[in-house]
């Protein structure tokens, strides 16, 4: 854990999610200026029917990476648990609900298994969620048949609800990056989460048994992973056997740009939260300005790196140097 | 616990070996007969999942002529493992290879390898490149389809609804992909005779969700878009997600290519124009029994053409 003197006369976080809005409102007016219809209502909505699947995701990996873990399953995961979905509802004919607590079943199983398997026999977290990457992925082609699964009309209920103009599914994303951001910072189990991020042993040592926790994180991520399978399905009206490819790192991607650190023990959810925001405006920008893909992979390259940077710094001169780890 | 341990220490052992051999085994040795190996792209993918099933099927009909190996890459993009692919099978001595390459260039050394090792070679699916055919200085017939006609024809059916100077948008395949090349070419080729106007041509890379996010940012940047053409039907799909959200589903039309199942649907009510169908399931037996004919010294290596249909709600029917 950090010991930090707070900047003088600014509460903690205003200072810790200054720098990530300044960042995107720099994005926003910058592509406000160069696309002709990027700073409309319009383009605002569309990003927030587009990221709820992807936040949700990246949730769950700030919880896996606060405890020093990493989960790279939760693209073949997604598309394993979105072919479930589709599959109960168009080959068995489910209700949506029925056929929705199977999806989240899958989800939670596939994290009961990654986390079981890493602690029971303490083996790296990348090596084992890379096999589950692969068996998820293989499960998803295997249940569809390596087809897409149209589904149309029972899934997008979901995508059409909506209170007060946002959609269903932002809300539910908003919803959890709030609840994560609670359960992080004001829960003895979100406290014990950092503890054992910054030193399992310690955590140990003063008599408390990582292993549920830790178990529980992989199980949570599982979940919302399945979470966000019900929101893409709906929002594709069909669940592809490869949906979710590469996503693992777009969400490791913007968690890492929100400031959580890899070696565990620093993170906040809602910063995670930034992080979707900026890769999403981002993508939506380059996008409507018409920029190629090369374009567009090597500025999104730049931009994590130039954030990682700029979180080192902001953490150096947070510590002030007084402070220290312990 | 420990006795729990070595079981399933054991368990992993025993399917280690299994899935080891597994591969192997897979390739049926029948006494003279004729070996062909179908070498694909990604078999995780539906266009070759059918092509694979049209093979097993001819298969089962003319057993008694040759034995079938299907092989493919886990994602399209895997270039390097298909070349190991065809380097496999000029070591197991096969007599013909069927090969759909993931990449139009960097496949034709090893198949010159395999010719020149005795092996007879039949291009489908994506043909390679004929500047490094000739570099090369072999000859491999294709056998396929015309991607840019079939685009053509999909283009040409949308521009009957479209009017002059209507803006239109392009999402395009994997950039490296001739099949790709050659259907955004198609595409062109219509709009321009149409006289209508390609505000922005992107890649999606064959994907949905993509496909939706850039569609997504289209059709807010261009409010007045009438058409979304799109390189295969997956990226269709996103399309119409991405215009149902904007809610402009009765205002732009979006073509697709491959008519895969999941589509059948949309084409019938009305989301998705039309498609082009490129008979996946025939395209892997014509490939294996023009390798047949050439092993029975009857085919001449001229390129052959498959056909291309458009699909439409009316042809559904």
């Amino acid at each position: 854990m950090i010991i930090e003197k707070r900047a003088a006369g600014l509460p903690a976080f205003v200072t810790d999610y200054l720098g990530m809005a300044l960042a995107l409102a720099g994005l926003i007016v910058y592509f406000g200026i160069k696309a002709d219809n990027f700073f409309t209502v319009t383009t605002f909505r569309m990003i927030a029917n587009q990221i709820p699947d992807i936040t949700i995701i990246a949730v769950g990996m700030t919880f896996v990476l606060i405890i020093a873990g990493i989960d790279l399953s939760v693209g073949s995961v997604m598309a394993l648990a979105g072919a479930v979905l589709g599959v109960c509802l168009v080959r068995f004919s489910l209700p949506l609900p029925a056929a929705i607590a199977v999806c989240l079943a899958v989800g939670i199983v596939c994290g009961l298994a990654n986390g079981f398997v890493v602690i029971r026999w303490r083996l790296p977290a990348f090596i084992v969620t890379l096999g589950m990457l692969e068996i998820a992925r293989g499960g998803a082609y295997l249940v569809t048949d390596s087809r897409t699964v149209y589904i149309g009309g029972p899934v997008e209920v979901i995508t059409d609800m909506s209170i007060l103009g946002l959609s269903l599914p932002f809300i539910i994303a908003v919803v959890i990056v709030v609840m994560g951001q609670v359960v992080l910072s004001c829960t003895v189990f979100g406290r014990y989460l950092i503890a054992i991020g910054t030193n399992e042993e310690a955590v140990r040592l003063s008599g408390i048994d990582p292993a549920p926790l830790k178990l529980g994180v992989f199980v949570l991520c599982g979940f919302l992973t399945s979470v966000a399978a019900v929101i893409h399905t709906a929002r594709m009206s069909s669940a592809s056997p490869n949906a979710g490819y590469g996503l693992e790192l777009q969400a490791i991607a913007a968690v890492v740009i929100g400031g959580t650190s890899l070696m565990g023990g620093r993170g906040s959810v809602v910063s995670s939260f930034f992080g979707v925001l900026i890769i999403a405006v981002l993508g939506t920008g380059l996008a409507q300005i018409g920029a190629q893909e090369p374009t567009k992979r090597l500025i999104t390259g730049c931009v994590i790196v130039a954030a990682v940077i700029l979180d080192h710094y902001r953490h150096r001169i947070r510590k002030g140097g007084g402070t220290k780890r312990i | 616990m420990r006795k729990y341990d070595r079981l399933i220490l054991s368990v992993f052992v025993v399917c280690a070996v299994v899935l080891s051999i597994v591969p192997v085994g897979c390739g049926r040795r029948g006494g003279d007969k004729l070996k062909i190996a179908l070498i694909m792209k990604s078999l995780a993918n539906e266009f070759f999942k059918t092509m694979e099933e049209g093979a097993r099927s001819h298969h089962k009909e003319h057993a008694g002529e040759y034995d079938l190996t299907v092989v493919g890459i886990k994602d399209e993009e895997d270039v390097t493992k298909q070349i190991n692919l065809v380097e496999l099978m000029i070591a197991q001595k096969v007599e013909a290879i069927v090969i759909a390459p993931a990449d139009s260039k960097a496949l034709v050394p090893v198949c010159k390898r395999a010719m020149d090792a005795g092996i007879t070679v039949v291009n489908i699916d994506n043909k390679f490149d004929a500047g490094v055919l000739a570099d090369k200085g072999v000859k491999i017939p294709f056998v396929g389809p015309d991607n840019r006609k079939g685009a053509r024809l999909a283009g040409e059916y949308l521009a009957s609804r479209l009017r002059p100077r209507d803006k239109v948008a392009i999402i395009e395949g994997v950039p490296n992909a001739f099949n790709g090349i050659q259907r955004t070419l198609g595409f062109e080729d219509a709009m321009k005779t149409g006289g209508m106007n390609i505000v922005s041509s992107q890649t999606a890379y064959w994907e949905t969700s993509k496909a939706n996010q850039v569609v997504s940012a289209l059709v807010t940047e261009y409010a007045d878009l009438k058409a979304v053409l799109c390189a295969n039907d997956s990226m269709a799909l996103g399309a119409v997600a991405a215009i149902k959200a904007a809610g402009k589903s009765d205002e732009i039309l979006v073509v697709g290519f491959d008519n895969i199942l999941a589509v059948q649907r949309l084409l019938e009510e009305g989301k998705i124009l039309c498609t082009i169908d490129q008979h996946a399931d025939k395209l892997a037996i014509y490939g294996i029994e023009y390798a047949l004919e050439m092993l029975k010294g009857e085919g001449t290596p001229a390129d052959r053409e498959t056909p291309v249909d458009l699909i439409t709600a009316e042809t559904l029917k």
